[in-house]
């Protein structure tokens, strides 16, 4: 069954969204993909705009769409459609038991794994952070033996972002797990299994329960549950009494993984095929409209046909854009992706400057239908859009967007081959 | 645009991201393991410039699953195998029981050819187990091992009568359908023949050498993997396809060889490998697939082996089968079964494959189906001792819906 509807390459958050809103329209969906997508290990939550090119807050992120830049991928997609595409997103998560919070129009201010605070749009229940600015008392729990989490880190940094008259304090939860040489260093995936089981909720509850004052919330590492449910921090809550918040953190994040699992589900309940470490390695153009693409592994060539075809490869992290000396192309459709020669001018001289970096904008040019353009302004061909990461126009780094463009450019394009403006 | 298919060991394209270890099994049963990357890429690396020490290396199961996550092409589980066999050449083996399982086509070769040697064998697996004898070999007490049955695929194949067609496939048919379960390469032979197509096979052909990679005897393998070669390169030369029933014999012959080998021809005959249910699925694609079947009102449940899903050719099973009237059949999609060929029958290991199996026992058995399917023999085997539900592989189901 080498010929579908809609072709999807990638399977990233960009790549599953789009199928499975063109899966909900009747379409017979195949994704490629090679490698399990970067959302596995990212963060799970839907940044949309959180600050503007000159870094202010955003506070209603679809409203600011309004004032990005032509070339950004959201003035190509419109702030209506933008706001359907997360509601979706919502839809679709309460669906699969999942439900996730915040609205289109109203960022969120999320702790971080050091103790600052970010903006984010759409985050599931685990990471209701409103509490932690009406809630007096605040608990960071770290767990000993665990890597990539310090309480004493997070504590010191809250202090200096909240009021003054909030007690904030910070328990070290003590696993005993076995440790030593032989032995596999703790990540928050570990700590994750072992709350799931019933021996590590009792003895969680057990260390944390005489920390807790009335008028509590807690902290904590992305550990509650690997799955996308609300069962951990569920019960957590009731046997604790008190909120629990889980902080947006470094891979290997649960929660990246919980977001991807839900979108797979999701998808395949709808029928969409997925045909993994399929390596797409080029494309078949004729007289404008892309006919087929092509994989190659270690055996032969293989040849997919589709009525149309989606773009979601990702970035030169995700492998969607390979950069050489000098160079940047995309390389199914080979594509050349205008950059100047010199490669000192791709990037401020600060790593982290206080405005967006030039090579996080670079990515594949395209129309408002976003069909990609080659560096002359022609169509690549009329039936391939392109979504999420490949794009160019936006830092999503500096202004925190990614899975939001991952996500409204997928429910644009997926629509739009459905018969959808 | 070609893969370089040498350049494929390079662990400097690994980036360190960790998703191999957000999907790695055995990672998830055990923390004894360092986890894909860490045994990998990482410490590949580091054996460039120091010699290895690395006991935790045992405990990659070769299930490649990191490989099938990777976004970066890096050959994680084959990274792995190459530092074991390493390991191995100056460290004690720590079971009697590795050589034995690793070379599973001399066991079956010597029992097949004595006089009931098959029934003798299944019974000494029984009163080995009674007596604890596979205990002290290092071989679990809890698992279901493999029987072996009274006659040889190769001789019941040499029975058959075939109609001859222009389209030929000569069929790898590996040890565990040769000696554990001939009758999967009598379905083929008869789904085939009703598809047209005319099976040959090769009594040269020896073990692919897929346990003996994971089992950290790898010189053991470049030898058989240099008869194979050249055997599957004349096939392809005079004409024919090469299909397998076993996905890991398929694995191994059309990828691991490229990988771990450098014989002349390897790409060649790759070019021309098939699974038996993939090749199905391109007649289906052209057209010319057999759907002449009776209903089957039975209730299945799908299992895709690992060694399957990172071949890129998708669930071909998933394709065909739906296709017969009556049929209710669902993809378990519950990650590995644990088993990973002879990983789970080793007494250190047997645990941790119980338990990355479970989440699969759990789906069986909650589907209600009256049956498994899967392309893997020890697969299915897994699926069987951890679920109790019977499990066949997807030519048989065929065979039954012809009426064959």
């Amino acid at each position: 069954m080498k010929k579908s509807d809609v072709l999807i390459i990638g399977n990233g958050i960009s790549g599953l969204f789009a199928a499975c809103i063109a899966a909900d329209r009747g379409k017979k969906v195949q994704i490629l993909s090679y490698g399990a997508g970067t959302l596995t290990i990212g963060g799970g939550i839907i940044d949309v705009l959180g600050y503007t090119d000159e870094g202010r807050p955003v506070t209603d992120p679809v409203q600011a769409m309004g004032q990005v830049n032509p070339t950004h991928p959201y003035a190509k997609v419109g702030s209506d459609t933008a706001k359907k595409a997360l509601n979706t997103f919502l839809k679709i998560t309460n669906e699969e038991g999942f439900p996730y919070i915040g609205s289109p129009n109203k960022n969120k201010w999320i702790p971080t794994a050091i103790g600052n605070f970010k903006p984010s749009c759409l985050v599931p229940r685990t990471m209701d952070s409103d509490v932690v600015f009406k809630t007096s008392n605040i608990l960071v729990i770290g767990f000993d033996t665990m890597k990539d989490f310090y309480a004493n880190m997070v504590t010191k940094n809250l202090k200096k972002r909240l009021d003054s008259d909030k007690s904030i304090k910070e328990f070290t939860v003590t696993l005993n797990f076995e440790y030593g040489k032989d032995l596999r260093d703790i990540s928050a995936m570990d700590v994750a299994r072992w709350l799931e089981t019933e021996q590590g909720h009792v003895s969680f509850v057990e260390q944390v329960k005489p920390h807790i004052k009335k008028d509590t919330v807690i902290i904590l590492p992305p550990v509650l549950g690997l799955d996308p449910n609300y069962k951990v921090l569920d019960s957590l809550e009731k046997d604790l009494s008190c909120s629990l918040v889980e902080v947006s953190s470094l891979p290997p994040a649960v929660t990246g993984t919980r977001l991807t699992k839900m979108l797979n589900s999701y998808a395949k309940k709808r029928g969409v095929q997925v045909i993994e470490k399929a390596h797409v390695v080029g494309a078949k153009v004729v007289n404008g409209k892309c006919k087929s693409v092509i994989t190659e592994g270690f055996d032969r060539q293989r040849e997919f046909y589709a009525d149309q075809f989606i773009l979601a490869t990702g970035g030169i992290y995700g492998g969607g854009i390979i950069a050489k000396i000098g160079a940047l192309t995309e390389p199914i459709f080979n594509i050349a992706i205008d950059v100047p020669k010199v490669q000192t001018e791709w990037s401020h001289k600060q790593l982290f400057a206080d405005k967006k970096q030039i090579f996080a904008q670079y990515g594949v040019s395209v129309d408002e239908n976003l069909i990609p353009l080659t560096a002359e302004g022609k169509q690549v061909a009329s039936n391939v859009k392109v979504v999420g990461r490949s794009l160019a126009g936006y830092d999503f780094c500096y202004e925190k967007s990614g899975n939001g463009v991952a996500l409204i450019t997928a429910y644009k394009a997926a629509a739009a081959f459905c018969g959808e403006a | 645009m070609a893969i370089n298919k040498q350049h494929a060991i390079d662990p400097d394209k690994c980036t360190a991201c960790t998703i191999c270890i957000t999907a790695c099994p055995v990672t998830a049963a055990t923390r004894k393991f360092r986890g894909p990357k860490m045994t990998g890429p990482a410490l590949t690396r580091l054996r460039k410039l120091v010699s290895d020490d690395d006991p935790m290396l045992d405990y990659c199961s070769n299930c490649k699953t990191c490989d099938l996550v990777c976004p970066s092409g890096v050959p994680i589980s084959t990274l792995n195998m190459m530092a074991k066999n390493e390991y191995y050449k100056t460290h004690p083996r720590k079971s009697k029981a590795d050589d034995m399982l690793a070379h599973s086509e001399k066991m079956g070769k010597l029992i097949t050819a004595l006089p009931l040697g098959s029934t003798f064998a299944n019974l000494g697996v029984s009163i080995g187990k009674a007596f604890n004898m596979m205990g002290a070999m290092g071989i679990t007490k809890d698992a279901k091992m493999p029987s072996y049955a009274s006659e040889s695929f190769i001789s019941k194949f040499k029975k058959i009568k075939q109609t001859s067609y222009p389209r030929k496939v000569v069929f790898f048919s590996g040890c565990y359908i040769n000696y554990n379960q001939p009758e999967v390469g009598v379905d083929l032979v008869k789904v085939y023949q009703k598809n047209k197509i005319e099976v040959a096979i090769d009594e040269n052909f020896v073990c692919c050498g897929s346990p003996m990679v994971s089992g950290g005897y790898i010189d053991d393998a470049r030898v058989n993997a240099a008869k194979n070669t050249a055997i599957l390169k004349a096939w392809v030369d005079k004409g024919y396809d090469i299909v397998t029933a076993c996905t890991s014999c398929g694995l191994m012959l059309k990828q691991e060889y490229q990988e771990l080998f450098d014989f002349a021809g390897m790409s060649e005959y790759a070019a021309h490998m098939y699974d038996s249910i993939e090749y199905l699925a391109k007649l289906n694609d052209e057209g010319s697939f057999n759907t002449d079947f009776t209903p089957i009102n039975k209730k299945y449940i799908y299992h895709a082996p690992c060694h399957l899903k990172v071949q890129a050719i998708g669930r071909p099973s998933m394709e065909l089968l739906p296709l017969i009237p009556g049929i209710k059949i669902e993809e378990a999609d519950a990650g590995c079964c644990g088993i990973s060929g002879s990983y789970g029958f080793k007494a250190d290991k047997h645990e941790i494959a119980m338990k990355v199996g479970s989440k699969l026992f759990a789906r069986i058995k909650d589907s209600g189906a009256d049956l498994g399917v899967s392309e893997c023999g020890t697969c299915r085997l897994q699926m069987e001792n951890g679920s109790g539900v019977e499990a066949i592989h997807p030519l048989t189901v065929l065979r039954r819906a012809y009426g064959l």
